[in-house]
């Protein structure tokens, strides 16, 4: 072999290999990592593994449509709040993820919530503590549930008017700052309406055994029992109310419930005739919810519960906003994100500009007796819904000008 | 009814509860001088048992009925082949050892059933109330008072009467001259262990309609019965009845003198015990 023919055998050797680099990188698409900071183990892993399961199955169904391609990745914060911070930055730190989704708990999402900000990132979440778009706002969270204001609207509110002639409101409430909210929007609301509220008695976060509090809502008196918790401390006192026979000259409402998985764990015989305030149903008729079932079909034969629901909500508000800006740079997408509005799995939702609270509807739901539900997980009826948000400026969040 | 009334007779029949909670761990302490974290365990797994059982035959008396021996079963086999070789450390290696027992067991529980709360239905007959005047109390509790004041006199009869019991009570004070009369030793603790399996399983299976079965109830049954076996002292069966009662009244009557406080109150109580009497009301060093 000559030195020319050499030469020319070695290029067309090196652009044989080098075609299907060039190939690709013409049709490559970025990789996009979200993270989910969740708990996987510990207390909250019964929350923390419906969500990563929803931010799992949200990712591969909405990278069919997108510019990037997404991948997820799993955080699990053992249910400790520092443990997840840490697990955040390390992901920021040496992954370069900037967009997370998702939470087991408030306490946690406030602190990943800082993390991501300084970061320059996106966090969607679906904490329940008022001030993640409120005192604690800041531009790189969004959060997907309504506050406490616009689950009391939603549930306290309709259920007065279906019960004109039951004045008298007794609450347990959970003694913490979500407790302590949402006892505030009822104590506005039953003033509004006139309703009595003829007491209150508070519970501490690791309170287990109520029959000592329903004891002293029944010497109350009440028309109403009105539960001002959430969790399995939800569950726990409804138990305890139901056991001592309240449910048969009391209305009994829960304004913050899970829905099926709290259903599912109490069972029909104690969730017929209760009132829930809840965020998600499984069968609402939405667009978006249809779509969720479908996919949620393929891979599981049951019906999807709260924790699952919002964590593939969450994800889709990121899937939006990326859709939306035609890139996944944060900056861009949150632009894009702010007076956003989609087809989510509540119907029509709208990111607010003004403290990226997702508005979004409420509902109210009435348990049904066993006989009465057309399959395993048909618990509940929904009664009304709608949407109820603070006016931004109410809410006190102040973005950074 | 008098509010106060209320909560005293309630935080008896509470009290009553947590007795049946408590006492297997104090047996075992008193009879083994063993520390047995791993007891949340066995409540927890009694709890999931009965939901098993009562799931797949809809009964939950069977489950009542078999359960608590599946427990018994967990605990003479934990001390068979485990237990019984680190009886001779000390007690802090035994809190160690069924502390990891109990953490494994409960990850087993996650694995097998799901990290979410289940149902089990109040059983048919027990789910209503009883109404007397202005008193209402659960029937299922009552139920659950009643059959634990039975299982305490019948654990009393055979501790005290039986020679099943003088055996245990002689093989836990002198363990080398019971075996030299020829008795298997080991078989009367993993017997004892057995013993004690059954019994917070019973208390798991009898919580399970009440509250409902999460992996997470073994811890908090853990809390409580270490709670009842200081305040009553450990290793006493009247310690830990007396205890049981103290610890449901305290809890009963603060959920109305001071309802954000009533669980603390627990442990004020335990913390003032442990104080004025270090080995508990009825407790031995």
């Amino acid at each position: 072999m000559n030195r020319r023919s050499f030469l020319s055998s070695a290029a067309a050797v090196a652009a044989g290999l080098s075609a299907p680099l060039v190939g690709r990188s013409a049709f490559a698409k970025e990789t996009v990592t979200v993270g989910g900071p969740l708990s996987l183990s510990g207390v909250f892993a019964n929350v923390g593994t419906p969500v990563d399961m929803g931010n799992r199955m949200a990712v591969e169904f909405f990278n069919r449509s997108l510019p990037v391609q997404l991948q997820y990745l799993s955080l699990d914060d053992q249910s400790d709040p520092g443990k997840g911070v840490r697990k955040v930055q390390e992901a920021i730190q040496q992954s370069g993820v900037k967009y997370f989704s998702g939470t087991s708990n408030s306490a946690s999402a406030m602190a990943v919530a800082k993390e991501v900000y300084g970061a320059g990132g996106v966090y969607v979440n679906q904490a329940g503590a008022d001030s993640v778009t409120g005192a604690d706002c800041n531009r790189s969270t969004f959060r997907w549930p309504a506050a406490t204001y616009g689950a009391i609207e939603q549930s306290v509110r309709p259920l007065i008017d279906l019960h004109p002639k039951a004045r008298r409101w007794y609450t347990i409430t959970g003694q913490y700052v979500f407790g302590e909210a949402l006892l505030a929007n009822t104590k506005r609301v039953l003033a509004e309406k006139q309703c009595e509220h003829v007491g209150n008695v508070s519970h501490s976060l690791s309170e287990k055994e109520f029959s000592g509090y329903i004891a002293n809502a029944m010497a109350a008196q009440p028309d109403v029992l009105c539960i001002l918790n959430f969790g399995n401390q939800t569950m726990d006192v409804i138990r305890a109310a139901v056991n001592f026979g309240m449910k048969r000259n009391v209305i009994i409402i829960a304004p913050w419930s899970t829905g099926l998985d709290q259903f599912q764990a109490l069972g029909p015989d104690v969730v017929e005739g209760l009132y829930f305030g809840i965020q998600y149903w499984h069968d609402l008729q939405t667009p978006g919810n249809r779509r969720l079932l479908e996919a949620y079909a393929q891979q599981y034969k049951d019906r999807p519960n709260h924790s699952f629901a919002t964590a593939f909500a969450c994800t889709q508000v990121i899937a939006e906003g990326i859709a939306k800006a035609g890139t996944a740079d944060c900056a861009q997408v949150i632009k894009a994100l702010e007076g956003l509005q989609y087809e989510g799995i509540c119907g029509t939702e709208t990111v607010r500009a003004g403290d990226h609270q997702i508005l979004k509807d409420c509902y109210l739901a009435r348990g049904k007796a066993k006989s009465a539900m057309k399959d395993a997980y048909d618990f509940a009826d929904i009664l009304s819904g709608g949407q109820s948000f603070l006016p931004v400026e109410q809410t006190g969040c102040t973005f950074p000008a | 009814m008098n509010i106060y009334l209320f909560q005293l007779v309630n935080g008896l029949g509470l009290g009553m509860i947590y007795f049946l909670t408590a006492v297997g761990l104090s047996i075992l302490f008193g009879l083994l001088n063993f520390v047995n974290f791993a007891h949340g365990a066995f409540f927890l797994f009694g709890a999931y048992a009965c939901f098993e059982i009562a799931s797949r035959t809809g009964s939950f008396y069977l489950s009542l009925l078999l359960a608590p021996l599946c427990v018994a079963a967990l605990g003479w086999g934990l001390n068979k082949f485990l237990l019984n070789r680190v009886m001779h450390l000390a007690h802090s290696a035994h809190i160690l050892i069924t502390f990891g027992i109990m953490l494994v067991l409960q990850e087993l529980v996650v694995l097998a059933w799901g990290p979410l709360p289940q149902n089990v239905p109040m059983p048919a007959g027990l789910s209503g109330a009883l109404i007397l005047g202005s008193f209402v109390y659960p029937q299922y509790r009552l139920f659950v008072i009643g059959l634990s004041i039975a299982v305490a006199v019948l654990l009393y009869l055979v501790l005290e009467k039986t020679r099943f019991g003088a055996l245990l009570r002689a093989a836990s004070q002198d363990a080398s001259t019971v075996s030299l009369i020829g008795v298997n030793v080991a078989g009367i603790f993993s017997a004892a262990f057995a013993l004690g399996g059954w019994l917070a399983g019973l208390a798991g299976v009898l919580t399970a309609p009440m509250r409902g079965v999460d992996p997470a109830m073994g811890m908090d049954a853990l809390a409580i019965a270490f709670a009842v076996v200081i305040v009553g002292g450990l290793g006493s069966f009247t310690g830990a009845l007396v205890g049981g009662l103290l610890v449901g009244v305290v809890q009963s009557m603060m959920s109305t003198v001071w309802p954000e406080g009533a669980r603390l109150m627990i442990y004020c109580a335990v913390a003032a015990v442990l104080l004025l009497r270090p080995n508990g009301l009825l407790g031995r060093a």
